[in-house]
């Protein structure tokens, strides 16, 4: 038989995640965590935790994206078309935030208390939060891919860089910081339900979509990327968690050490999350394929 | 005005001429290919061989989503319709490659122009193309309907899809005349003439992308519904075509 798989069968893209592409897996994840641990920061009034995150969304996520790109030194161009594109719109939330967050996260040091920082802040918090939920929408926007085309994938992702931005303020306050412990792990947890839920819904969604998309949800379970899905996702992001949420909840305290563990555990399976949701975009076949291919 | 395309897949023959033709109007690397022919010759026990050919290129959709979602604006659509890459202005971020259904874009990586003899010096071709059609690196690419002919036939006064001066490649070197080439605005052109009498259909209607290429056949291998329940079809009679 001569034939173009992509015609005929499900393809998968690849682009967006093997090669190169793996720096592009990488400024989704880091992207949504930075966002994510910025606005958590600000629940707590932590300066540390709007520090780090500012530098995990201007220096990873930043170089990743960059490093992505075919002709990195155009970077600038990206914003050129926000009113229809969301890579360009999401481009514009990271350069307001990175330069709004460094003036608030200044003043805050020089002139704590005062308006200014109140007012960059609330101006570095929204688009933290366009920091963290652009990278759905840039997937969702995607027709040609069933499994992304879904409405839920822009509130999975903030809501994931929101859970490990709760896991990093904890390892934040468990460095010394002056964290409330109990209300990090009580959001911790409660996010960690929450985005189990929509892990759930949104494969289920997926699933009835049409054909693509149950392709797409079946090979997450069975696939070439299963071992990410079972042991990045949920043995690693929320198994493990949940264990270790459920143990503390019940013991009311918990190890320094087992908190860490915990929260590493969040981030690779956040990682795993964004990873699986790429790998397993995949595109309709050009033509229907014939039922004497199918088999 | 709208460029389009007509496919008769009962006449194509398979030979490959359009992607070779292709290639050397536009010298493309050796690891691109701007239209493809796919030919599906299953070969199972008990089953009688069907053989389907589809030629395929970039469908210059009407709303096209690499134009939507290209963030620097590399990618537009130019009044007569035909989707077209500006590669001084294109970053590399592959958003168009993976925003088209057709999967019609490509990704010119380092590994694809490595020249069709890698152990040797390029030939004089591929070093003429490397001035005359520069193609960049780190950039993405597509078929754009040969529009510099198109462009310089016009400013000749000649009429793309009739002169060959003004007409595709791939057009022009068709010995089967599979492709037709036109204006899709012109109900007397070639092309709205034999959409309209052979119920052409386009590729995936459902994305509501309108592909500016139409595929017309004696019967329609591999395609679910009927010529009748397509949506070009219903379009076409609700426009009194």
């Amino acid at each position: 038989m001569e034939a173009h798989e992509w015609m005929i069968k499900p393809t998968y893209q690849t682009e967006w995640i093997d090669r190169r592409g793996i720096f592009l897996w990488l400024a989704l994840y880091t992207g949504g965590l930075g966002g994510g641990l910025y606005l958590v920061s600000l629940f707590f009034n932590n300066l540390p935790g709007m520090l780090t995150g500012l530098l995990i969304v201007a220096v990873l996520k930043g170089s990743f994206h960059i490093a992505f790109l075919g002709k990195p030194l155009r970077f600038w161009r990206i914003m050129f078309r926000p009113q229809t594109s969301w890579l360009a719109r999401g481009f514009i939330f990271v350069v307001l935030f990175v330069g709004s967050a460094t003036i608030q996260v200044v003043l805050s040091y020089l002139v704590p208390g005062s308006v200014w920082v109140l007012l960059f802040k609330i101006a570095a918090g929204v688009m933290a939060f366009g920091v963290a939920t652009y990278t759905g929408f840039v997937l969702n926007n995607v027709k040609a891919v069933s499994f992304w085309n879904s409405p839920l994938l822009p509130l999975l992702f903030v809501m994931c860089g929101l859970m490990g931005g709760f896991g990093l303020i904890t390892l934040i306050g468990v460095l010394g910081a002056d964290i409330n412990m109990h209300i990090a792990e009580t959001g911790s947890r409660w996010l960690l339900i929450i985005n189990v839920l929509l892990i759930v819904v949104y494969l289920w969604t997926a699933m009835r979509r049409d054909d693509t998309g149950k392709h797409s949800v079946i090979d997450q379970m069975r696939g070439k990327s299963s071992f990410a899905f079972w042991g990045g996702v949920v043995v690693l992001g929320i198994v493990v968690p949940l264990i270790i949420a459920v143990f503390s909840y019940f013991s009311g305290e918990e190890a320094s050490s087992v908190l860490i563990a915990g929260v590493v555990c969040e981030i690779m399976g956040g990682m795993a999350l964004r990873y699986c949701i790429l790998k397993a975009g995949i595109y309709k076949p050009l033509f229907s394929t014939p039922s004497y291919l199918q088999a | 005005m709208r460029w389009g395309m007509v496919v008769d897949l009962s006449k194509c023959v398979r030979c490959y001429g359009c992607i070779v033709a292709c290639r050397i109007e536009h010298f493309l690397p050796s690891g691109i290919d701007w239209p493809r022919l796919v030919a599906v010759e299953p070969d199972i026990d008990g089953v009688m061989p069907v053989v389907s050919t589809y030629p395929v290129r970039c469908n210059q959709c009407d709303d096209a989503p690499c134009v939507n979602v290209c963030p620097t604006g590399a990618t537009y659509k130019r009044d007569d319709g035909i989707v077209a890459v500006d590669q001084n202005k294109c970053v590399g971020c592959r958003y168009c490659v993976i925003s088209c259904p057709y999967q019609n874009r490509k990704f010119l990586s380092k590994d694809k122009d490595k020249g069709f003899f890698p152990k040797y010096e390029r030939t004089d071709f591929e070093k003429a193309g490397k001035k005359l059609y520069p193609h960049q690196i780190g950039t993405t690419e597509k078929c754009n309907f040969c529009m510099e002919r198109i462009d310089a036939g016009l400013a000749r006064g000649l009429k793309p899809g009739v002169d060959r001066d003004a007409t595709p490649a791939c057009v022009n070197t068709c010995q089967a005349r599979a492709l037709t080439f036109g204006d899709l605005d012109d109900p007397e052109s070639d092309v709205s003439r034999l959409i309209r009498e052979r119920n052409g259909f386009q590729l995936h209607p459902e994305f509501g992308t309108g592909p500016a290429i139409y595929y017309v056949d004696k019967e329609r291998i591999g395609c679910t519904e009927t010529p009748e329940e397509s949506e070009s079809h219903k379009t076409l009679v609700e426009a009194g075509v």
